[in-house]
């Protein structure tokens, strides 16, 4: 072989040392079966890959992803990655060390000089060394051992979109460092902050839960700005539409998720009175808010993102289902902005019933946007009679069958407008006594209200659920119950310290102290446990987990307002009543005059908490089911209440493309002696292991694609969530179907078993590109479609 | 009647579908339809420049060598292949395949537009060094003949001529040349740059796959239409024209990665090149030549799996266009 030198990092060069690098891989292979052969696997695939010049940041770069590339076989290799990867990141940011306990004592040594120095240069927070915190204290409780329990895309997310950097760009921070950087940054209050930061710290460190985004890359810093979600909601004059524009570009430079209402605008030929013209309608605007987030996005650790709200009643809202094509007018379309439609109770009646739906200039019916439920048929009804009686400007009308399908074709081909239902959220709403909720947010589980004064806001935790069931199949309960209380004490900490330049925004966090509590690892439990997502064993479980939850949440935050009062705006919400989430589905089945579908069992003590929330509330809105697509990966876990996309995937982010494969299916598949021989035929069939031989149906049932599952387990669990969360969820949803019928029938459902929200559809693709990595005549075989007696050349004899 | 013919009047009516393959991939290719300005290339432009010049050397070789590639597939069909085709599905989905070149061109384009590259340097490079005038002779060859007006498609030779330039222009221009280009092209985004080019490539593979198992179709019935044409001879110049190509194919990688970058180097491609042609040998029923595996076994996440898209951090390039109503 061709001799090959490598470059130090001083510039000087050396023989490639393959011994180095096989040390290395060895250590990093610590407790794994089947050492030796993983590191011969290793060595013989990276020497493909060299060559002569390479530099040393190359090549730990080249033998990651050669190990990387091993993860379709074997998951151990994902393990082998993150721990080299983490071992770079040490070196980099700490130095040489060769134990564990020599890193654990570099991390106590290091730590209190990180942050000084950080506050020094202006990237950290002059709280966090102004002597509240004992940093010594906090720097031994370090523990760099739990970095393992991150996969590889956890400790790669983590390093390339959380931890903290210098001016220049260059790291500083290991995953502990990051974890108690953002303990410590939500402690500033507390009567004893170093001790509630080790606290947070050892429940986010032990990954029992995880911050939203905007915490995780803010809290700590120069800049607090923490909040994840914002929601406001545009009036129909310039100057609110160029305030929503300035907004979304402050909000997004911050890293937060915005929703955008725009239902108020007039329609376009809707005469304005200043210039004695016509308005262009809401969608030109749309279009400004989707530049604005373009020019904000570029760079930063998350990219900008909105959704665009209209409810479906607006004469316009024909175009703004097409906002999303990939064809058509660029000034008509949204390439970045998202879209979601406020659906009326009345709306989906009247698709029922196969009536015509009426469409408005909401300049001639400005109180629409603030009615909600019963109040909106009736005042809608008597707009319809105004209408047919020539009495309107202008309307349209359409039968409401044909819009909801409308809606749903351009849903399958372009994902959106994504589906929510305005009086379902309004009804069960706890905390609209200040006003109507016009819209949810990015993720759509978000439900607050807003006005002219108030551009709601609010801040989220996941439980990782995974991190509470142990290894004996049994909930460690007592730890999840501290985990819920610790994660609410944390976020209404968080409620006082963040920061944001858009004033309506801070008055909206200061009044409501709105917070959301979520859960991430739902299918990762349920495969633990031998559940498949769709079974009474998975509703009952996540009925059970999320009324919990909810409980200990409430409890808290009733006990939060003992100690600290209640929100401003306490008087005249639901909980002032004595009103739980649970008692909504009720109420918003007398306000349809349908039943809602949905089990109201309950298991723990509501009765006494009914009375206990009626004294006081810390916070207007407790829970949310954030989609956890980011932090998820930090967790390790599978994302909220998501179902196993399948059983080998991609997944494509920000930090690339990276492999799949569902770590339980091999851990079962190990155990009976199956994984090695099926692996490949796994492959090859898409991480879809329903067809192959040999693998025992109980598993089977188990481990089946999103798109084998059946659309009503998403609508099922989602309903079981959704009785305890008051706020809402992030539902994604993943067809098989294209029948259009088939969607109406899957929406419908969703709406009449109470769902508030539904979130991305993904539709399951016809075709695929061929897969170039499995054996050959699998592929041949389908390849040609023709007919079976179709031999092509293979009639001849090659003599080679 | 068979699928070769060059009759005016034949093949106007779609209607008894004779080749329901062909039917079925014209419709996949219209639900397939994408536009490259979709993805926004913008962040990709950081990352070009942390490019070093053999990384850069190397992009700019595969996108010079695609761009006009793309077009010169367009006179192949129009002049080879499209007027000897007869059913009225086949022709569907031929216009639909030139439709996706002209596509893939305009993204090419739109990729040198965007990126500081020196045009008039992209342009020479598409053939100026030796290894790429060998491959351009070794398509005009085959394409010249079709363009000879005496070429009579019922006789046995009219019917060679048709079969060389299918495997001239779709196995191994389409289904081996330009498969190198691409994993060069995706190796980036393995490592994290050049994302949005990758979702562009994403794309152009999912529409190449479908042109490559046209081709492969088309050959087969021609294969089983013509019994005339099955000859050990006949056999033994195909598979022979398919290797030569790999060859120059070879000459070609060293060019393009004269020293080696991160993860790849002229040894490593070429034997994905061997790889790839093996399925393509295989995929018209000869044995196999190299019996090697891929070296690049990324690709199982690039390009082998169904994929979740975060759909605010990347484009979704697995959407496709048409709804059943």
């Amino acid at each position: 072989m061709k001799e090959i030198n490598v470059v130090k990092r001083d510039g000087t060069k050396e023989p490639f040392d393959a011994n180095k690098i096989n040390t290395a891989i060895l250590k990093a292979c610590e407790g794994l079966p089947d050492q030796i052969s993983k590191v011969v696997q290793v060595a013989t695939e990276l020497q493909l890959t060299l060559f002569d010049g390479i530099t040393t940041e190359q090549l730990d770069e080249a033998v990651i992803q050669t190990v990387l590339q091993n993860v379709k076989d074997d998951p151990d290799y994902d393990k082998i990655a993150a721990r080299l990867l983490l071992k770079t990141v040490y070196k980099q940011i700490l130095g040489d060390y060769e134990t564990a306990e020599e890193l654990k004592k570099l991390h106590a040594r290091e730590f209190p000089k990180f942050v000084k120095a950080a506050v020094k240069e202006g990237l950290l927070d002059k709280r966090m060394a102004d002597g509240r915190f004992d940093l010594k204290k906090l720097a031994a409780e370090l523990d760099p051992a739990r970095d393992d329990l991150s996969k590889y895309l956890g400790v790669v997310t983590n390093k390339n979109r959380y931890a903290l950097r210098k001016q220049n760009g260059s790291p500083i921070e290991t995953p502990q460092f990051t974890h108690m950087r953002i303990a410590m940054g939500l402690s500033y209050n507390e009567s004893d902050p170093t001790t509630a930061a080790i606290e947070f710290y050892n429940h986010m460190s032990n990954l029992e839960y995880v911050p939203g985004g905007s915490t995780r890359v803010n809290a700590g810093g120069s800049f607090p700005q923490l909040s994840n979600c914002f929601l406001l909601n545009v009036d129909d004059d310039m100057e609110s539409i160029a305030k929503a524009v300035r907004d979304t570009m402050w909000i997004a430079k911050g890293t937060g998720g915005i929703g955008i209402g725009f239902t108020k605008l007039r329609a376009a030929g809707s005469p304005v009175k200043t210039t004695n013209t016509e308005s262009t309608g809401p969608i030109p605007f749309m279009k400004m808010i989707d530049t604005a987030l373009f020019a904000v996005s570029r760079k930063g650790k998350k990219a900008g993102a909105a959704a665009i709200y209209m409810e479906n009643w607006h004469l316009n809202f024909d175009q703004f289902v097409d906002l999303r094509q990939n064809s058509g007018d660029p000034y008509l379309r949204t390439r970045f902005a998202n879209t979601a439609v406020f659906i009326s109770d009345e709306f989906m009646k009247r698709v029922e019933k196969d009536q015509d739906w009426y469409l408005f200039d909401p300049a001639e019916t400005p109180d629409l946007t603030e009615l909600y439920g019963e109040e909106f048929s009736a005042r809608y009804k008597e707009y319809i009679k105004i209408a047919e009686a020539g009495k309107l400007r202008t309307f349209d009308k359409v039968p409401a069958r044909q819009q909801f399908k409308r809606i749903l074709t351009s849903l399958q081909a372009t994902s959106h407008p994504w589906l929510t239902w305005k009086d379902t959220i309004n009804v069960r709403a706890l905390n609209n006594n200040t006003g109507t909720i016009h819209l949810s947010n990015l993720c759509t589980e978000i439900t607050l209200p807003q006005d002219k004064n108030n551009i709601a806001t609010c801040n989220l935790v996941s439980i990782n659920l995974s991190a509470f069931l142990g290894e004996d199949k049994t909930w460690d309960w007592d730890r999840l119950k501290e985990a819920a209380r610790a994660a609410v004490r944390q976020l209404d900490n968080l409620c006082d310290i963040t920061q944001t330049p858009i004033p309506e925004a801070m008055h909206s966090n200061q009044q409501t102290r709105a917070i959301g509590l979520g859960i991430m690892g739902l299918s990762d439990v349920l495969e633990k446990l031998g559940y498949c997502y769709e079974s009474k064993e998975a509703y009952d479980l996540v009925d059970q987990l999320t009324e919990f939850i909810s409980y200990h949440a409430i409890d808290q935050s009733a006990d939060l307002a003992k100690e600290l009062g209640s929100y401003p705006t306490f008087v005249g919400s639901g909980w002032s009543k004595g009103i739980l989430p649970i008692d909504t589905v009720d109420k918003l089945s007398k306000d349809r005059g349908v039943k809602v579908k949905i089990d109201q069992k309950t298991r723990l003590d509501w009765d006494g908490l009914r009375k206990k929330v009626k004294k006081g509330m810390r916070n207007a809105t407790l829970m949310a089911i954030a989609p956890t697509a980011n932090i998820g990966h930090v967790a390790g876990t599978t994302p909220g209440i998501d179902p196993q996309f399948a059983q080998i995937f991609s997944r494509s982010t920000l930090n690339g493309k990276f492999l799949e494969v569902n770590h339980n299916l091999v851990r079962d598949l190990k155990k009976l002696g199956l994984w090695d021989n099926l692996k490949d035929e796994i492959f090859a069939a898409q991480g879809d292991i329903q067809d192959i031989d040999g693998i025992p149906q109980n598993i089977k049932d188990v481990y089946k694609t999103s798109f084998q599952l059946s659309p009503y387990a998403f609508i099922e669990v989602a309903a079981r969530a959704q009785k305890w969360v008051d706020q809402a969820i992030s539902r994604n949803m993943y067809l098989e179907t294209r029948d259009i019928d088939e969607y109406v029938k899957i929406y419908s459902e969703a709406w009449k078993r109470g769902l508030k929200t539904t979130y991305y559809l993904h539709v399951k693709p016809r075709h695929q590109s061929e897969q170039t990595t499995v054996s050959v005549d699998k592929i041949a075989e389908q390849k040609v479609r023709t007919n079976s007696k179709v031999r092509g050349f293979g009639f001849a004899k090659i003599n080679k | 009647m068979g699928i070769l013919g060059s009759g005016l009047r034949d093949g106007l009516s779609l209607h008894p579908i004779r080749y329901p393959w062909a039917y079925d991939l014209y419709n996949q290719a219209v639900a397939n339809t994408w536009f490259p300005n979709e993805v926004q290339l913008v962040q990709d432009l950081a990352d070009f420049e942390k490019l070093s010049d053999d990384e850069k050397h190397a992009l700019k070789t595969v996108i010079s060598y695609l761009n006009p590639n793309e077009l010169l597939i367009n006179k192949s069909l129009a002049f080879g292949i499209y007027p000897y085709v007869n059913a009225a599905e086949a022709q569907l989905y031929l216009s639909k395949q030139m439709w996706e070149e002209a596509n893939h061109f305009m993204t090419f384009e739109y990729i040198i537009e965007t990126f500081p590259f020196d045009r008039e340097e992209i342009y020479a490079a598409g053939f100026g060094k030796k290894s790429l005038a060998d491959k351009a002779d070794f398509q005009n060859k085959h394409l010249d003949v079709m363009l000879d007006p005496n070429l009579d498609i019922y006789s046995l030779e009219g019917k060679k001529d048709f079969v060389r330039s299918l495997v001239a222009y779709n196995i191994v221009l389409e289904g081996i040349w330009f498969y190198s280009g691409f994993m060069v092209g995706m190796s980036f985004r393995q490592r994290n740059l050049l994302r949005n080019v990758g979702s562009l490539l994403d794309w152009i593979t999912r529409d190449e796959n479908l042109h490559l198992t046209f081709g492969i179709n088309l050959l087969l019935t021609i294969l089983d239409e013509n019994p005339e044409l099955q000859t050990q001879e006949f056999a033994e110049e195909i598979r022979g024209l398919i290797l030569q190509a790999v060859e120059l194919e070879k000459a070609y990688n060293k060019d393009m990665l004269p020293k080696g970058i991160l993860g790849l180097n002229a040894d490593y491609v070429n034997q994905y090149v061997m790889h790839m042609t093996d399925r393509r040998l295989q995929e018209l029923g000869f044995e196999p030549e190299y019996n090697v595996p891929n070296p690049a076994k990324w690709m199982a996440a690039a390009n082998d799996t169904l994929e979740l898209v975060n759909f605010f951090e990347s484009t979704n390039t697995s959407y496709e266009v048409n709804t059943t109503k």
